[in-house]
């Protein structure tokens, strides 16, 4: 039986995930802050999520090929089995979050099974950017993480994620760390983030998702309007026995080189 | 191994990495890494795997995660290799 994940399920656990000298109040206030935004995100789910889906479906008219397969997937994936389930997929624009959480579960999905939105770890520049992206950041189960600056900060964000995958949450995040410059998973461009969650839970599944608009050719703010997208999934469990860093960026290099194997697949079947 | 030599090894790591080699020239134990030498954070990972084959020693996730400056950098190793 799947786990459920309540708000009040969110409960302060110690996790190796955390810096030195954190402190265990800092720990639970983080804690209680994601039950709330929990809480207040599912509260708003029922405006929030249809008026997102109408805006890719009508606003930017965009499709996805076989959502019926990987929906089915999805909640298997959700249903039978209780261990942590993290979402990585490649990244080529603004919105691909939102994307991937519309291609793995319609709108009444995610209102009536709210832990399989799956939470994303936007930049922090870009949420601080304006009131609306704050807004909805929030709402929409988004975890702000600073790139570039003090990684004890981004380690506090990343036990979070952790928090939440014991919890029963889905999270998504990027193994690339930003949206591919080239067009291309950039194998070059590889972060640990990810691997230290996975290392750090132990027993994490992941689900690897290659997604592409037809028009995609390269990377940018948004598709194009009209576009229709193909999504391939694949259900990895990486795994390493080294240690430390070294350790966290082999299992990213796993999840990264699926990513890059999906990649290939797709562009050699793309006509 | 003595900090002098502990710090210069740091900084030949460093080298390749550093953006701003002006900076680099000026190096100090104050230095920070990001901002100072504008190295790429998600290298930063690349750096910390230097200093593993380098000084033969293993850094944790949260030990990395401390090193913000040269001098954090130089600190770590000679903490691992005590």
């Amino acid at each position: 039986m799947a786990t459920s994940a309540t708000g009040a399920g969110l409960a302060p656990q110690t996790t190796a995930l955390l810096p030195e000298g954190e402190d265990a109040d800092g720990r639970s206030r983080r804690v209680r802050a994601l039950a709330l935004q929990r809480a207040i995100g599912w509260l708003a789910a029922p405006v929030c999520v249809p008026l997102a889906t109408l805006a890719m479906r009508f606003g930017f008219r965009w499709k996805i090929r076989n959502t019926a397969e990987s929906r089915a997937l999805y909640a298997r994936l959700l249903r039978e089995d209780p261990r942590p389930l993290l979402v990585a997929a490649n990244h080529l624009t603004m919105v691909d979050s939102a994307l991937i959480a519309w291609a793995l579960g319609s709108t009444v999905d995610h209102v009536l099974r709210y832990r399989g939105l799956p939470w994303n770890v936007p930049v922090q520049s870009r949420v601080e950017s304006s009131w609306l992206w704050r807004v909805l950041a929030y709402l929409m189960k988004c975890l702000p993480i600073p790139r570039g600056g003090d990684r004890r900060l981004v380690a506090q964000v990343l036990e979070r994620l952790g928090h939440l995958l014991r919890s029963g949450e889905v999270v998504l995040m990027f193994p690339e760390g930003g949206r591919s410059r080239s067009g291309r998973i950039d194998a070059e461009s590889i972060g640990q983030g990810v691997g230290r969650v996975i290392k750090e839970l132990g027993n994490c599944r992941v689900l690897c998702v290659y997604m592409r608009g037809d028009a995609q050719r390269s990377w940018s703010n948004l598709p194009a309007k009209g576009d229709t997208f193909t999504l391939a999934v694949r259900l990895v469990e990486p795994r390493s026995e080294l240690r430390g860093v070294r350790g966290s960026r082999e299992v990213a290099a796993q999840v990264l080189g699926h990513l890059v194997e999906m990649e290939s697949e797709y562009l050699a079947a793309r006509p | 191994m003595a900090a002098e030599k502990v710090f210069e090894k740091v900084v030949e790591i460093l080298k390749p990495y550093a953006k701003d080699q002006d900076a680099l020239a000026k190096v100090s134990l104050d230095t920070n890494i990001l901002s100072g030498l504008k190295v790429n954070s998600a290298r930063l990972v690349d750096v910390v795997l230097a200093f593993e084959d380098a000084f033969g020693i293993e850094v944790a996730d949260e030990d990395a995660d401390r090193v913000q400056t040269v001098g954090d950098a130089v600190r770590l190793i000679e903490g691992k290799l005590a």
